[in-house]
This record gives structure tokens, C-alpha cells and sequence, in this order.
């Protein structure tokens, strides 16, 4: 078994947050056309990495640039297997993987590309993201990163953040999908509508169910909403499934 | 025999039907067919085409059922049919695939649109040391934290118990809050 998917699916910089969250340790595995890659994960670090080409096996990049040839990347397919094998190799990646994600995105024309499943408009609410109480960081912000990371808990909208800040909508994106890469940010997810009140079924005195329409089981009288059923028999249910 | 209802669905493959025969009482009844396309094969050799049916005797009077809808998209018009009257429902998602998360967001926004019904979410597959964490699979998923987010072994009758126990809990609170 193993996590597998393309980057479309998940940012490279994602999975370096999962790593670290894990924390994990295993092989991650890439190819991007004719190129493949390699970075090795030891409990959540990144340790060694290497970009190669061709049947030769050509190295292209390794350590550090290895890395962020990698993040320069938009799509590659990716596995990533467990391997405590891993523990044993030696460092040879001198910088964090939130230093590597923040040079990759410098060296990018569009940090957006790094994580195409989100879209950055000014519509776009932020808010700050849970970090984990084990994680250590040793990112170091610019000054535009601060100003919008101090307005992210209070302006309802990155076009409030432009204002209050004077940072121009372009800089503003770049410079949200900077901290999202690394962490720090994360796109509001869209509330999910409250249940609306709904009829009582009363169980005890309905018909007896059909055995043989079990599809339509709980819809009685053309009631087409979710069954309100007595606290007692959700009990009832729960020792049963306890017990099992 | 009374019965009640909660459904289980979730993606392509993400382990609706091991979770149905992992609880039934019943040896489960499954229509499942061999895998037509071929990148869908390169994941599993049969799929659930109308639907998996296992059930659990709660009393002699009442019986819990449990329905696994077909996981493809082409055969969702099966959801509706099968949400009607639910309790509740069970969203599953493999976590060592975020390729099937676009897919699973959007069968919850189809979900939310049929049925009112509480739903929890279980994350299966946690048992891979290289799974993604829970809290990863909400935040993609867009998961609001007033909907319990659960790790699942899908094969694993103690994990299986603890989601529908969650579903069970979730189906209660949202009760007793309408009452009050």
C-alpha cells in the first residue's frame, strides 16, 4: 500500500506539511516526463533527493536543488511508501521543507501553479491555519508576508487585506499562495448548510416495513426527509452496534 | 420488522462495500460486476453497480440497514433512491488517494442537496503507515469541524463500530438540538 496521486491532486508542498505532520518516514517517488525524482523522508525531514533523466540515469539535480527542481514542477505522479529503512541514511538536504517551498516559489513565475486545486481571488477568505503544537519552524518571513499574515484573523476578504494593506492584488495572491505553501494560511472551506427541521416518523406505530423494498426503507407516507427517531431507540441501536 | 436506514457512500474505491460486509449480520448482498474501464481496473477488478446490502438486528422487532451506494458517478441517479428515508449517512474516503477528493466533494454537495440527514466522514485505509492524517482529509475535503471526521480500517470490525457509533451520536445531538 501506499499514497499515491499527482500533484494536481495534492502540492508537493502539501505533502511536505503531511510529512512533517506525521511525521512520517518513507521514499517519495516522481515522475514529470522523461524526468524522475527521488527525496528520501526520515520522521518527518526531507534528507536526500535527486532529480534524473533518461535510461542512463543521468543526475540532474540532487540535495537541496534536487528539491526544488522538484517543487518547480506542476505536475508529476507521485507515490510515497513507508520505509524505516530510510532512519539509517544519511543528511545530505542542508535546508528545512519550508525554506525549500519558499525558494521554490521565488524561483517561480506563478507560485499559484504550486497548488492547483486552490484559487486565490479577492473574493477568497483566509484564515489562520492549525499548527501542529510539535512543529518547529525555522521560516523566516518578508516584510509583505507579516503585513498580510497580522491582517488574515481580521479582514473578512483578501480584496479587505488589500485594502488595509496598500499590497496590490498581484503581489497580494503571490504572496498568499507563499504562505499557504509553507502553512501558515488556509482557505476558509465553504460552511455546510444547517439541517432543516424535520416530520417525526413515529416507529412504534408505523406499518410494519417490507423485507423485500429494503431501497425505500424509512420513507413512509411519500416522507422523502430523514426519520426522526426517539432518543431511546438511538440508544437502543447504539448497545446493539457496541455489542457487536 | 421495522426498518432503519443509514447509507454508506463515498468514491470509487473507497472501501464502501468492505465496510458494509465487516458489520453485517448477514452475509452481505452485493451486486457487483467486472470493471469496465481500464483505469478503473488498475484499482479493483469488480464494482458496485446497484448496490451493497448488509443489515444488523438490533431487537426482533427493528432492524438497522446499511446501504453502499455504487461508487461511480454514472451511477448516482441509485443515490437519490437509496437516501430517501436515512437516518443517516457515512461519507468514505480513501485516504491514500487525494485524486478521488474532488470527487468525493463533490458527491457531498450531491448528498447535501438530496437528504438533510447528519452524515460523519471516516477516512479509511489509516492503517498504511502512509496514509494522510484526518486532519488533512478534512481540511480538503472542506469539512466544517461541526462534522466528526473519523479514521477507519474498513476491514476492521472495532474501527467500523466506532464510525457507526459516531454516526449514531451525531444523529443524536442533531435530534436533541432540534428539540430544544
Amino acid at each position: 500500500m501506499a499514497l499515491e496521486g499527482t500533484l494536481q491532486d495534492m502540492s508537493l508542498s502539501d505533502l511536505f506539511q503531511v510529512f512533517r505532520m506525521g511525521p512520517k518516514t518513507g521514499v517519495l517517488l516522481l515522475t514529470s516526463g522523461a524526468e524522475r525524482g527521488i527525496i528520501y523522508v526520515a520522521a518527518g525531514r526531507l534528507i536526500d533527493a535527486a532529480v534524473v533523466s533518461g535510461p542512463e540515469r543521468t543526475v540532474l539535480a540532487s540535495h537541496d536543488e534536487g528539491v526544488i527542481r522538484m517543487l518547480l514542477w506542476d505536475d508529476a505522479d507521485f507515490t510515497f511508501r513507508h520505509s524505516p529503512a530510510v532512519l539509517e541514511r544519511p543528511v545530505h538536504i542542508a535546508h528545512d521543507s519550508e525554506w525549500l517551498v519558499l525558494e521554490g516559489m521565488r524561483r517561480r513565475d506563478n507560485p499559484a501553479l504550486a497548488m492547483p486545486y486552490h484559487t486565490i481571488t479577492l473574493d477568497t477568505q483566509l484564515q489562520l491555519s492549525p499548527l501542529p503544537s510539535s512543529a518547529e519552524s525555522g521560516v523566516s518571513l518578508d516584510v509583505n508576508q507579516w503585513r498580510i499574515l497580522s491582517q488574515v484573523s481580521i479582514a473578512p476578504s483578501l480584496r479587505a487585506i488589500c485594502d488595509a494593506t496598500g499590497i496590490s492584488v498581484d503581489q497580494a495572491i503571490r504572496t498568499v499562495a507563499e504562505l499557504m505553501s509553507i502553512g501558515l494560511v488556509e482557505i476558509v472551506p465553504p460552511a455546510v448548510p444547517k439541517s432543516k427541521p424535520r416530520p417525526r416518523l413515529d416507529l412504534m406505530t408505523s406499518p410494519q416495513g417490507s423485507m423485500m423494498e429494503p431501497v425505500l426503507a424509512g420513507a413512509r407516507s411519500g416522507e422523502e426527509g430523514p426519520p426522526m427517531v426517539g432518543r431511546g431507540l438511538l440508544d437502543a441501536i447504539m448497545r446493539r452496534v457496541r455489542g457487536l | 420488522m421495522q426498518p432503519l436506514k443509514i447509507v454508506i457512500t463515498g468514491s470509487y474505491s473507497a472501501g464502501k462495500t468492505q465496510f458494509i460486509r465487516t458489520i453485517s449480520d448477514i452475509e452481505t448482498v452485493s451486486t457487483d460486476y467486472a470493471v469496465t474501464l481500464d483505469e478503473e481496473r488498475e484499482l479493483k477488478r469488480e464494482t458496485t453497480v446497484a448496490l451493497d446490502f448488509g443489515t444488523i438486528a438490533i431487537n426482533e422487532k427493528l432492524n438497522l440497514y446499511l446501504f453502499g451506494t455504487p461508487g461511480q458517478e454514472r451511477f448516482d441517479f441509485m443515490w437519490e433512491h437509496l437516501s430517501i428515508g436515512c437516518l443517516g449517512y457515512v461519507v468514505m474516503v480513501d485516504s491514500c488517494r487525494p485524486g478521488h477528493f474532488a470527487e468525493t466533494q463533490r458527491l457531498m454537495a450531491r448528498f447535501a442537496d438530496i437528504t438533510d440527514a447528519p452524515f460523519v466522514v471516516a477516512a479509511n485505509k489509516q492503517d498504511d503507515p502512509a496514509a494522510l492524517p484526518v486532519s488533512y482529509v478534512r481540511r480538503r475535503l472542506g469539512v466544517s469541524m461541526d462534522v466528526p471526521v473519523l479514521p477507519c480500517i474498513a476491514n476492521e470490525r472495532s474501527s467500523v463500530k466506532i464510525v457507526l457509533l459516531s454516526l449514531l451520536k451525531h444523529i443524536a445531538a442533531q435530534h436533541q438540538e432540534e428539540h430544544v
